[in-house]
């Protein structure tokens, strides 16, 4: 079974959504791309990703956790991989990992990858997370 | 009753045993000493109530037996007996701390009358001395307001409060009865189980009943502020134990500058990373020829990665201004600027920018106005102004720069008229790294540090900032900043055409 696989980038940073979607498209993915939370659920209303790569400071400083709790309670969406991308999370204090750990669990996130991460490393990961969820179907 | 212990002190033998026949029929116990030599032997060995030395010693003089006394600091009580009694021995021997002087001859009652006298005394000295320890022991002393200790505690910010081994409050500074929430004294010689009665204490109070020999500190939360709080024993220089001294220190502040700071830095850190990602994303296509072997189809990434990168540079120069700011504390105060030239010479470098957009700028300054700012920081602050107002400008819109005196201070305005702030984020703009995101503002270059060293510079010299904004219109920015002397004949206010 060969079908083509669909990536949801949300992502502030212009650049980093176009290197991405080169580089994937390059090896068969089919890449969508949106600048926030807002544009991102508006394109989940016709699209149906097979996983989503989310930054977590879109708008404000936490708002990819609302972004990907909202994902999760559409009943399309329930077990899609969510995979976060942050430049902050193993730069913070304490008190902040305490808090980030209470998030992580509250948006259902599958994986949390520090920025800046490289399109082969989120590769691998994406290879993984989608064949598993095909495999539990 | 106890028997007082008496020595007598005399080469002659018939005084001696006279005196030693009166005082063992009035009860005393009485012991003798030929030489101030044996007399030190038997000091050495024994306590006496009272001594009663004759000045003629065949070995030493009575004052030097006197001497050796005072220094072995023997609770004992003196008399000195002699028949050349003159008005210099008697000066010499008060000098010496005697207590009494009998002269010879004297009669059985007088020398009675003498002793009960001077064990009278000695009993006296004790008890005044019992009461003085006592007092000390409830370190009373230290919530008189005449004490030094008492001045030099009120006047400290964290609050104290000395608790004694009985456990009534002794001191209490006027920081402590804040926080009480009562009066320093309506405080003292409570106990401070009471005192320290609110539930936000109990772990002092348990703390204080426990008596832990070393010191204890505890956090506390109280009305949305944060403590840190300090108990230790102390003691006498004996070691005896005194009691407790309670410092509590607000740290809500050094708690709140401390999250500022692990947030500025949170922040920084994506600030860093947001770019390095989007470069390194660029690299991998380019180095993975996502798009193929044609090099010119990578022309536009690498531009991109190069904006980036100046991005990146331009964030260092920022962070390093700032944290040049907060080193450079008392600077000399600067003298007066002319705002003309330094403003004229901003212009021209943002000039070519401006012409790119077609942007009518306009200058509108008072001759001859000065403001009290280093020349530098006033050069930053306009740079970073205008910068902002030709960045976030539309193409043929309008930047002016009008400035004048008002009162003591020189008001500079830049006004574009451009993109504008939307209200709610208006008070923002000034935080360190905030930018408004919006669909019109993502393609502009920044990284929501130059407002906020504008705002610390300005600050820094006594000045202010503000700014007002109309989305969609355009934004004015407002430094107020202490002005230079007025000109000798002042001339009348510019009028300013309202925006």
């Amino acid at each position: 079974m060969n079908v083509t696989k669909k990536i949801l980038f949300v992502d502030d940073d212009r650049d980093f959504l176009k290197s991405q979607s080169l580089y994937f498209s390059k090896r068969g993915y089919l890449v969508l791309t949106a600048a926030n939370g807002e544009e991102a659920l508006r394109l989940l209303e016709k699209e149906t990703p097979d996983i989503v790569i989310l930054d977590l400071m879109i708008e404000h400083f936490d708002s990819g956790f609302r972004l990907s709790h909202q994902i999760r309670s559409l009943e399309r969406f329930s077990n899609i991989p969510l995979i976060m991308l942050s430049g902050v999370a193993s730069a913070t204090g304490h008190r902040f990992d305490q808090e980030l750990e209470g998030l992580k669990q509250w948006s259902k996130l599958d994986a949390f990858l520090d920025k800046p991460v490289t399109a082969k490393e989120l590769l691998k990961v994406i290879e993984e997370k989608t064949v598993v969820v095909r495999n539990g179907h | 009753m106890k028997t007082h212990r008496i020595l007598v002190v005399d080469d002659e033998y018939g005084i001696r045993t006279g005196v030693r026949q009166i005082l063992e029929m009035e009860g005393f116990s009485v012991e003798e000493a030929e030489t101030g030599k044996d007399a030190i032997l038997l000091l050495d060995r024994t306590a006496f109530d009272v001594i009663l030395i004759d000045y003629r010693l065949p070995d030493i003089d009575g004052l030097t037996l006197l001497q050796a006394i005072r220094a072995r600091k023997l609770d004992v009580m003196t008399c000195m007996i002699t028949a050349y009694a003159n008005i210099e021995t008697a000066i010499a021997a008060t000098r010496q701390g005697i207590d009494f002087f009998l002269p010879k001859p004297f009669s059985p009652n007088d020398l009675i009358g003498v002793v009960e006298t001077l064990l009278r005394h000695k009993a006296g000295r004790e008890e005044a001395e019992a009461l003085r320890l006592a007092h000390e022991a409830s370190l009373l002393a230290l919530a008189s307001e005449k004490s030094q200790t008492h001045s030099l505690v009120e006047s400290l910010r964290d609050a104290v409060l000395v608790v004694n081994r009985p456990g009534e409050v002794v001191l209490v500074n006027r920081a402590m009865a804040a926080l009480l929430g009562g009066e320093e004294k309506n405080l003292i010689r409570r106990p401070a189980e009471d005192v320290l009665g609110a539930e936000d204490f109990a772990p002092i109070r348990e703390a204080l009943k426990s008596s832990a020999s070393s010191r204890t500190v505890f956090d506390m939360e109280i009305a949305d502020r944060l403590y840190v709080a300090g108990l230790s024993p102390f003691h006498s220089d004996q070691g005896e134990a005194l009691g407790h001294i309670l410092t509590i220190s607000d740290i809500s502040e050094i708690r709140r500058l401390a999250l500022e700071k692990s947030r500025f830095i949170r922040t920084m850190i994506h600030e860093f990373r947001s770019p390095l990602g989007a470069i390194k994303g660029i690299l991998e296509v380019i180095l993975d020829k996502s798009i193929g072997e044609n090099l010119d189809s990578y022309l536009p990434l690498v531009e991109r990665a190069e904006i980036r990168l100046d991005g990146l540079v331009e964030l260092i120069g920022s962070l390093l201004s700032i944290s040049r700011i907060e080193m450079e504390t008392n600077r000399p105060l600067p003298l007066p600027v002319d705002l003309v030239p330094v403003v004229n010479e901003v212009m021209e470098l943002h000039g070519e920018r401006a012409r790119l957009r077609d942007l009518r700028c306009s200058i509108e300054i008072e001759p001859g106005l000065q403001a009290i700012i280093d020349a530098e920081d006033l050069r930053t602050i306009i740079t970073n102004l205008v910068g902002n107002a030709v960045k976030y400008n539309r193409d043929q819109g309008a930047l002016k720069i009008s400035a004048a005196r008002i009162g003591d201070e020189a008001r500079i305005d830049v006004a574009d008229t451009g993109i504008g702030i939307r209200a709610q984020n208006l008070p923002h703009v000034f935080d360190e790294f905030f930018r408004e995101k919006r669909p019109d503002t993502r393609d502009i270059e920044g990284n929501g540090l130059g407002l906020a060293i504008v705002k610390r510079l300005a600050e820094r010299s006594a000045g202010r900032i503000g700014a007002a904004s109309t989305e969609g219109e355009g934004t004015t920015f407002s430094v107020w900043l202490p002005a230079g002397p007025a000109p000798a004949h002042s001339s009348p206010l510019q009028h300013q055409t309202p925006r």
